[in-house]
């Protein structure tokens, strides 16, 4: 058995540092419940009502509240970020996460001076009563009726607390035609049998529960309902039941929609929940996108445009193709684009984009590291398709960064034997003649390392010679490859952690051992299993420290958003009164505005240049469209305008997103 | 200042509407005339007072701009509770400019509702059925429809401001009626170097010029000025949010479908309809009527989207009659005629598990103005298709001024435009192109309203039978029954079974122990899949036209019940003594 080195040391703050004391007195010392929730966000706007506003948006179908906590409500036109926790209600960290936010926010004016700040830290009130029901099982579906086995009854068979032990954890049954057998690892772990090892199953495992409807399948129909974290337009996932029947069904849902699209100032979303885009960039790779770099176009428009068929473009030279037309002073757009030639949804994240993402990924690793945060935890999860955070990114067109506030430490393990072969993210960054030059030996220890045994050295230098893959390809096809598998027995890497994280900090009762129990249609049947939680939950104790520590890249991220500003302007005599006017507009934030997804879906509000004096324009308009501005970028617009020498004109820079800019501009000064 | 004088003119043209008497509405209403919004409410009102016993009319929501919006159930009580029947659903009108599609939904209410009592298939309709019917969807679209200046395909919208040119501002520049006429029509201005000329025979047409000769006009397109002085004409009208793509099946944003709204069933009239609909599970077909081209069109919208074959079938029953009932309509699944999501007819089949028809009400090949011919000359396409455009253009308006009394058209007439100087205005009204002349309406729905009365009459009709009962020793007895349909739509759509959309159609035995039960595959060599579970309840969609039996063996003596339960189908029910 291999030595294992266990972090205990999770946190050392947990130790060392000594929390603050707010102002707004809320103690995270504890999970709330809903109604602690509520509470809170009623005193935070009792305590601070001239920056404060609640929003009640909704009534979940079990009858609760969804409340949004407006920070900033004196404000007027400024940009706003809209931050969602915990829709899944699986997650009540989350909630907590959202609430430490906004404390925060309150206890200090830096990050509100000129931003407007939207908190939901409990989208999903129904599903997160389960986190402090008498019987835990993960809920996180909330009431809404479904008949979720479509037979005379509904919600007529939800799981029992058969052992009494307040967790509904599995029931594993001796069973001659069960597809499971018991880890030579570890006796506790259930595994698949390897049939094509000729190993047969012994086990069947169940949900513990008994059978009420008596049709065969145990704890099939429980009560509720959908799942507010998986039912929002993007990527809707209409064979779920949980989602419910169509995106925005449930109320929560809809008025959460309502809600920010009433507010077309929001340009930036955060989501606290199990995906990290703080982390980890949105995940491509999705079948059915169209590639915006490899357009066809089909007949009729090649010949319109001039274009070969059978040829490939990219978007930037579609839109040059397109320019000539259209009428003069329409813009084309990369949405226009792609609507009429019906490319579809956007269903990867754009390459612009991921730029921002990897950056900011970067620079929040370095941001942990800072503050001692060296924890190597389980990989948080890729956001679903129905996902809040997906949602927010595809169809607002915005900045959307996740942030996962906990996953389960890993197990460390002693390193193998150092045989020096590259790492996949060193290769990942190289040019192909760099690669190639690696030689044949380190290629193949480099191939072998990633088990990519079916390749040898030379078949993939040749690929890559003949161009037919890149380094960084490769690369992304390694990773999504089947991991290895594991020695003989061996435990994942998630089992290993989970079981070493309950046994360091749930006293052994992350893992409920198996004990026999008499069940009344399967005979003897073994209760036990992971604890509902482990996973997602830490102790209370870590609250605090984890928010602490993560919470204030929120606050940092906040400072990256677009600023646009009227920069400099300048007039030129042409003669007898006629000038040429120039107006410099500046982003001197870290994202362009708006972001490339932005473009694409051509939600974002236009950034307007309005020209306002006696003048007469000859050639442009007196509102010009400013278009995308990239980060730190600068971007000219010109008129041709008739006006007396030293006369006035206001140049007012204008959206419903940024504060007004105005300049007065003086003509031939 | 423009706008002013032009909502000036608006508010002057609403009370001049209002003022005007075009007749009382009584029951029968007439159908040789448009009713305005408030003018259909009060119709349905007039139904509802004249027939309390079969009608209940309820505001069901209200529009964007605060307007009611109105159904009326047609049921009889004494045959038993409206969601207890198979429910028929109808509505219209959900673009602002497709009138008549309400009229057609009012004319199949006042049919089902006056002839109740004389004529026999009627009667057993309004008995058997429930009626749902919504004749405006769109009430701020017929609002602005007949109030505001028009053309016949504008003013489509729910009411949702949207940025159309994306210039910051919010509909700023729609089109604008300069004459004050209450159309919208074209504009044109002479010009040497212009790319038309007046056709030789109608100088009312306008067509284009050969490459080297002279023209005499320029179009400059519809009525308007450029209100937002940004360089471009009605560029920013109403909306656009089209209220057949902001349905929550297959729902795309704005960006890949135009139109679909911010999010699903934003609009809220339509959020309202939904919650309506909803709560009428027992609908198992529904109508929405639009204007034009002459179609029945079926599930799905969207080509990737495939349909079990006996829901085809059960489309076929009624699209195969309805293009017969309506002459030179064609019958198709919708994503021939182009791709939509979140439309309203795959809302209702795929979410409520209803089968649902879109009718495009009127082809204007029927405004006619020619001598019968006896067939059209081989080879001659031309004369298939009605002739040249040109050709058409001059039959049209032939048909308006001699068939039409000058109705339809607006001549040309001298106009000074603000920014083009002198110009002409004229063309086609709104009450035009799509929309029959009144003289022409009864036929038109009269016809549409016998196809969604033939599909009340296909909605399932169960017969129960138990045919055969055999003691078989042990104190077992062993039952068979047979359910059959008599009609042509299922009682569970089989998509619906397949997606296990809704609790499913069920056999239910009570009173006696069930042993074994399942579905009898063949009768004569009692060949039976039992089920293994829970065999007392055995579950199924029944497609049109089809039957199918179940055998059960029960333990013990005694009265039996065995149920048929169905969300959408009538429940029936049988008593048997073993």
């Amino acid at each position: 058995m291999m030595k294992k080195l266990f972090n205990l040391l999770l946190l050392p703050v947990l130790i060392f540092g000594i929390s603050k004391v707010s102002a707004q007195g809320i103690s995270f010392d504890k999970y709330h419940t809903n109604d602690e929730v509520q509470q809170i966000l009623n005193s935070l706007q009792t305590g601070n009502s001239g920056s404060v506003k609640l929003h009640t948006i909704a009534t979940s179908p079990g009858g609760e509240e969804v409340k949004v906590l407006e920070i900033g409500s004196s404000l007027e036109d400024v940009p706003a970020i809209f931050v969602g926790a915990n829709f899944e209600g699986d997650r009540p960290i989350s909630t907590e996460g959202a609430l430490y936010l906004a404390q925060m926010l309150l206890d200090s004016s830096k990050y509100t001076e000129n931003i407007k700040w939207y908190i939901l830290p409990q989208p999903n009130p129904d599903a997160a009563a389960g986190y402090f029901a008498d019987v835990k099982y993960n809920l996180s579906v909330n009431q809404f009726e479904i008949n979720k086995d479509v037979d005379e009854a509904l919600n007529e068979d939800g799981f029992e607390d058969l052992n009494g032990d307040g967790l509904i954890t599995k029931m594993r049954v001796k069973d001659i035609e069960g597809s499971y057998v018991v880890s030579k690892n570890d006796a506790r772990i259930m595994v698949r049998a390897k049939t094509s090892k000729g190993e047969r199953g012994a086990y069947k495992i169940y949900t513990e529960g008994i059978d009420n409807d008596a049709d065969g399948k145990y704890n099939e129909d429980g009560p509720g309902g959908i799942n507010v974290g998986i039912a929002f337009p993007h990527l809707f996932p209409r064979d779920k039941k949980e989602a419910g029947r169509f995106s925005g069904e449930t109320p929560e849902v809809y008025g959460i929609l309502r809600f920010i699209y009433d507010r077309p100032e929001i340009a930036m979303v955060y989501t606290l929940g199990s995906s990290d885009f703080c982390a980890v960039q949105p995940k491509g790779g999705r079948k059915g996108g169209a590639n915006l770099s490899n357009i066809k176009l089909p007949g009729r428009y090649a010949r319109m445009f001039g274009a070969d068929p059978n040829k490939t473009y990219t978007m930037e030279q579609v839109i040059e193709m397109v320019k000539p037309q259209v009428p003069p002073g329409m813009e084309v757009t990369p949405s226009m684009v792609a609507g009429f030639l019906g490319l579809g949804a956007a269903v990867n994240p754009l390459d612009a984009d991921l730029k921002f993402y990897k950056n900011f990924n970067q620079e929040y690793k370095k941001f942990l590291e800072a503050k001692n945060y060296k924890t190597e935890a389980l990989d948080p999860a890729p956001a679903k398709d129905g996902s809040f955070e997906l949602w927010a990114y595809y169809h607002l067109g915005v900045p959307s960064f996740s942030m996962n506030l906990f996953t389960v430490p890993k197990v460390k393990e002693e390193k193998k034997e150092e045989n020096g072969a590259l790492s996949l993210d060193e290769v990942e960054k190289m040019e192909t003649e760099e690669f190639v030059a690696l030689g044949e030996e380190k290629i193949d220890a480099f191939l072998k390392e990633n088990n990519a045994t079916k390749f040898n050295a030379k078949t993939v230098i040749d690929m890559m010679e003949s161009g037919k893959v890149t380094p960084k390809q490769m690369v992304a096809m390694l990773k999504n490859m089947p991991k290895p598998e594991k020695e003989e027995g061996e435990l994942s890497d998630k089992d290993k952690a989970l079981l070493a994280w309950s046994e360091s900090h749930w006293e052994g009762k992350g893992f409920v051992t198996w004990e026999a129990a008499e069940h009344p249609t399967l005979g003897d049947v073994e209760i036990g299993g992971y604890a509902p939680y482990l996973e997602s939950t830490p102790k209370a104790e870590l609250i605090d420290s984890l928010a602490s520590i993560k919470i204030p890249w929120l606050l940092q991220l906040s400072t990256k958003m677009p600023e646009l500003k009227i920069a400099d302007s300048k007039t030129t005599e042409l003669g007898k009164g006629v000038y040429k006017l120039e107006v410099f507009v500046e982003n001197k934030g870290e994202i362009a505005y708006p972001i490339s997804m932005g473009e694409r879906n051509n939600y974002p509000a236009p950034v307007m240049l309005v020209l306002d004096g006696d003048i007469e324009i000859l050639e442009g308009t007196k509102r010009m469209k400013v278009g995308s501005i990239g980060s730190n970028q600068v971007k000219k617009l010109s008129w041709i305008v008739k006006a007396k020498i030293n006369s006035t004109i206001d140049a007012r820079l204008e959206s419903v997103v940024f504060t007004d800019d105005v300049k007065q501009i003086k003509i031939g000064g | 200042m423009k706008h002013t004088i032009l909502s000036a003119l608006l508010i002057f043209g609403f009370a001049f509407v209002f003022a005007a008497d075009k007749g009382k509405i009584e029951v029968p209403l007439r159908f040789d005339r448009y009713y305005n919004y408030e003018e259909v409410n009060e119709a349905l009102k007039v139904l509802n007072a004249a027939y309390p016993e079969l009608t209940k009319l309820d505001m069901i929501g209200k529009s964007e701009e605060g307007r009611e919006i109105y159904a009326l159930t047609i049921n009889n009580p004494e045959t038993g509770d409206e969601l207890s029947k198979p429910g028929v659903y109808v509505d219209g009108n959900i673009h602002g400019n497709e009138i008549q599609a309400g009229e057609v939904c009012l004319y199949y209410a006042n049919m089902l509702l006056t002839k109740y009592g004389e004529n026999e298939k009627v009667t057993k309709v309004v008995d058997r059925n429930a009626h749902y019917i919504i004749p405006v969807v769109n009430v701020d679209g017929r609002f602005h429809f007949f109030e505001d200046g028009n053309t016949p395909s504008t003013n489509r919208s729910i009411r949702v401001a949207k940025d159309d040119d994306k210039d910051g501002l919010f509909d700023e520049d729609p089109p604008d009626d300069l004459d004050g006429d209450g159309n919208i029509c074209q504009m044109r201005i002479k010009d040497p170097y212009g790319q038309y000329k007046v056709d030789s025979e109608d100088e009312r047409i306008l067509v284009r010029v050969k490459p080297g000769e002279k023209g005499e006009y320029t179009l400059l397109g519809y009525e308007g000025i450029d209100n937002d002085e940004d360089g471009r004409i009605n560029e920013d009208a109403e909306g656009y949010l089209d209220p057949n793509r902001n349905w929550g099946y297959n729902w795309m944003p704005p960006y890949v479908q135009r139109g679909a709204g911010n999010f699903p069933l934003s609009g809220v009239g339509l959020k309202a309809i939904n919650d309506y609909i909803n709560a009428r599970p027992n609908i198992i077909i529904g109508y929405a009527f639009h204007n034009t081209g002459g179609m029945w069109l079926r599930v799905p919208a969207e080509k990737s989207i495939e349909i079990p074959a006996s829901d085809v079938a059960a489309y076929d029953v009624i699209g195969k009659e309805a293009i017969k009932i309506t002459p030179g309509y064609v019958y198709k699944p919708a994503y021939e005629l182009y791709p939509t999501y979140g439309d309203f007819d795959s809302h209702l089949y795929f979410i409520h598990g209803a089968y649902s028809f879109v009718g495009e009400l009127f082809m204007r090949s029927q405004e006619t103005y020619k001598e019968e011919q006896k067939g059209p000359k081989e080879d001659d396409l031309e004369s298939l298709r009605g002739g040249t455009r040109t050709e058409r253009s001059r039959e049209q308006l032939e048909f308006n001024d001699k068939v039409a009394q000058g109705e339809l058209y607006k001549e040309w007439k001298k106009f000074d435009h603000p920014v083009y100087g002198e110009i002409e205005i004229g063309g086609w009204v709104k009450m035009s192109s799509r929309l029959p002349h009144p003289f022409m309406l009864q036929d038109l729905v009269h016809r549409n309203a016998a196809v969604v009365f033939l599909s009340a009459e296909h909605t399932p009709e169960i017969i129960m039978e138990v045919f055969d009962i055999q003691e078989i020793g042990n104190n077992l007895h062993q039952v068979r029954v047979r359910i059959e349909n008599e009609n042509g739509l299922a009682a569970m759509t089989a998509q619906a079974f397949k997606d296990k959309l809704y609790e499913l159609d069920r056999l239910i035995v009570k009173g006696g122990k069930v042993v074994a039960g399942g579905k009898i595959n063949d009768v004569r060599l009692n060949k039976v899949s039992y089920k293994e579970d829970k065999p007392e309840i055995q579950f199924f969609a029944l497609p049109g036209h089809s039957q199918v039996e179940y055998q059960f063996l029960i333990e013990g003596k005694g009265d039996v019940t065995i149920d048929f339960e169905s969300r959408k189908a009538k429940n029936v029910s049988t008593k048997i003594s073993l």
